[in-house]
């Protein structure tokens, strides 16, 4: 293009200079609809795209699902939890006492000061709320109790909350 | 105006190559909330998902995982439905197919906790004794 030009001013110089002239002063782009794409798009990525990953918890179950542990009744601290999401706590085969789901975390942490030893044993009923779970291990977090058992709510254990509470 | 279009196309650019598009959700999951710092891995994920009504639903985040197990058709999905006594299955045939999988529960928290155990007792019955619940960061923390 520039040799063409070029030629051209050669054989009509006037009017080359001429039209040279008018076209670099003609030519300015419009940036501002480029802008507004750009910035829509721009605001369609930032609203779509999700920065925060979760959070997660995790647990380690033992390989062996028969395996044992042998821990002293008095160190064993059992939680049940009732389809209602009413906590009961006793140590080994003391009777159950209920407690207040916010004093929870103060209760967990004064138990394992007093004992460090002490294992937690989770029972929760099958017709509870998932979230209740998630909310005791949360607990037991923020207690350090990093050791715990969940295991099946029996019937039994129904039992003996049910005489509690009545 | 120059120096604002570098600007934004910057910005645009980043966004265009962080963002990853998620595919559509099967069902939608209201998380529980914790105080847990972990957060999820961002790849080989093996996502169990526990619906409100006690449907599961499994999900692995490479979609030509999800195409080997669930079949051509289920491969744009998150996640697909599964039977309780097929989630075994699945789960060996997933970790056979890659064995760095890291298994996430994520359950809606109106879930019963009953369907929750059965599917911690699946887990350990196919030697998955490793795995994370997914929650969301607890806002305020109680007393």
């Amino acid at each position: 293009m520039a040799g063409g030009e070029v030629t051209e001013s050669r054989t009509h110089e006037k009017k080359g200079k001429k039209r040279k002239k008018g076209r670099r002063l003609g030519i300015r782009n419009d940036l501002t609809p480029l802008v507004d794409v750009a910035f829509l798009l721009l605001t369609f990525f930032m609203f779509t795209t999700t920065m925060s990953r979760p959070q997660t918890m995790e647990i380690n179950l033992p390989p062996d699902p028969n395996a044992k542990v042998e821990i002293a009744e008095s160190n064993l601290l059992t939680l049940r939890v009732n389809a209602k999401g009413d906590v009961f706590w006793n140590y080994g085969i003391e009777s159950p006492k209920r407690i207040e789901g916010s004093a929870l975390r103060a209760f967990l942490t004064e138990k394992r000061s007093t004992n460090p030893k002490m294992t937690a044993l989770l029972k929760i009923d099958r017709e509870g709320k998932y979230e209740m779970m998630v909310n005791m291990i949360d607990d037991f977090g923020f207690a350090r109790i990093d050791r715990f058992s969940i295991a099946p709510l029996m019937d039994n254990d129904k039992a003996l909350m049910a005489k509690v509470q009545s | 105006m120059t120096p604002l279009v570098d600007v934004a196309f910057l910005l645009l650019t980043f966004f265009m190559l962080t963002t990853q598009f998620r595919p559509q959700e099967e069902v939608t999951i209201v998380l529980p909330s914790s105080n847990s710092e972990f957060k999820l891995p961002e790849s080989d994920v093996m996502t169990v998902n526990v619906a409100k009504d006690g449907r599961l639903f499994l999900g692995v985040d490479s979609q030509i995982l999800r195409g080997r197990l669930f079949g051509k058709e289920n491969e744009l999905k998150a996640s697909v439905h599964v039977e309780k006594n097929q989630l075994a299955n699945y789960l060996i045939q997933a970790r056979t197919m890659n064995p760095k999988l890291r298994t996430v529960i994520k359950g809606d928290k109106e879930a019963d906790y009953g369907t929750v155990e059965d599917v911690m007792d699946i887990l350990q019955k196919t030697q998955i004794t490793r795995f994370s619940l997914v929650t969301d960061l607890e806002r305020s923390t109680p007393q």
